[in-house]
């Protein structure tokens, strides 16, 4: 799959993204048994459930990044995930990652979410 | 500061170094252009801005600013190493991944030449390159993330380093050299303390409309002692008087204005 931009958002974007590519970065809350889908609480404190195309081979903790396509219930469908590692001393700091994306989506002519067309 | 005689890109091979990965203060190098003097300044920037730069010659622009050094923090996504370099795509969520060289120094067995693997975040420094239309960066310096937060503080950086060196140089008021660009109303400290206000009402300068016409009266005013509170409440008949305090306290706070024979007094500090 040829992935392009995902919009970086929190929860209270979800449904203005239906359909569309986004990044979500949130600690996990809780894994469910079957390993195919979890949810991840933001810097706001909401919840999003994330569905997996393929099962958790390992136990999910922690900060993740994940990559996918928002369903039109608001559920996102991860494509891909990474943990954003907390063990070199600095806790992820997720309140103040949530008004780093506020600053962004006010500004998105300084931080574009496209390839707009050159001038 | 980083801009100060350019970043040798000499013995920066690999490895960790000290990285600047912070903005340029404005005013510097813009419109100084001597010849072909390169910009000396180090931007950050999003995969994004670099794949849509306009190109003149060898400069690079994204909007108004000049690109040449740059910064990006982004996720490896493949790696392929040869002989002579190491060639990483390089994934900030912007857009596609970029492609960042890195000459391999095979000569140096100090410098190390590890691959990174994929999964790594990093911060690239290096500079854009376009090759037959294709973008790509060299880098100098690709350093995997140790924390986090630096994703968090790139973002920002972003958005401070292209708003700050787009502004025209005239609106650019208070101290000489200094950043004033976008000042939010509550500034952001660690996770705790007040939140960001939002853009919605700001203009240019980054103060809010109310601010903006409270800072116009001040600055009006020819009198050795400023003008008051009382004046600004006459004058400003549809602010009431605690939002005129609220900005006048803000202005303070941000060095715009000071207050001269009382507490209730203030001038501005632009020379108009």
């Amino acid at each position: 799959m040829k992935k392009e931009e995902a919009s970086r958002i929190n929860c209270s974007m979800l449904l203005q993204h239906i359909n569309q590519a986004v990044c979500f970065v949130g600690r996990v809350s809780k894994v469910h048994p079957s390993g195919k889908t979890f949810t991840a609480v933001d810097g706001e404190g909401k919840t999003v459930t994330v569905e997996l195309n393929c099962c958790l081979e390992e136990e999910l903790s922690g900060v993740v990044e994940v990559i996918g396509l928002v369903s039109n219930k608001g559920v996102l469908m991860a494509a891909t995930y990474n943990l954003l590692r907390e063990d070199r001393g600095t806790p992820f700091d997720l309140e103040l990652y949530n008004e780093a994306l506020k600053v962004i989506h006010d500004f998105p002519q300084h931080y574009p979410f496209e390839a707009a067309v050159s001038g | 500061m980083w801009n100060q005689g350019g970043y040798s890109e000499s013995g920066m091979v690999g490895g960790y170094t000290q990285s600047p990965g912070g903005f340029a203060s404005p005013g510097l190098s813009q419109g100084e252009k001597k010849g072909r003097t390169r910009s000396t300044q180090i931007i950050p920037c999003t995969v994004s801005q670099l794949m849509s730069a306009s190109q003149a010659d060898e400069a690079f622009k994204v909007g108004e600013v000049e690109v040449n050094q740059v910064t990006i923090v982004g996720i490896i996504r493949s790696t392929d190493k040869s002989m002579t370099y190491i060639q990483y795509r390089v994934d900030d969520m912007t857009g596609a991944p970029m492609d960042v060289k890195q000459w391999v120094d095979t000569e140096d067995p100090s410098v190390d030449s590890t691959v990174l693997p994929p999964g790594t975040y990093v911060k690239v420094s290096g500079n854009l390159r376009s090759f037959q239309n294709h973008r790509s960066m060299v880098a100098f310096c690709i350093r995997p993330l140790e924390d986090m937060n630096e994703i968090t503080s790139h973002m920002l950086e972003v958005v401070q380093a292209h708003m700050a060196l787009s502004k025209p140089q005239n609106t650019l008021g208070g101290g000489g050299g200094g950043m004033t660009a976008g000042s939010v109303s509550k500034p952001v400290i660690g996770g705790m303390g007040g939140s960001y206000a939002g853009a919605s009402d700001m203009t240019n300068n980054g103060l809010s409309p109310n601010q903006n016409q409270v800072l116009s009266l001040i600055r009006g005013c020819p009198e050795p002692q400023g003008i008051s509170i009382q004046d600004l409440k006459h004058r400003l008949g549809g602010m009431s008087l605690p939002m005129i305090k609220q900005a006048v306290e803000f202005l303070s706070n941000e060095g715009h204005i000071f207050s001269t024979i009382d507490e209730d007094h203030f001038k501005s500090t632009d020379n108009d």
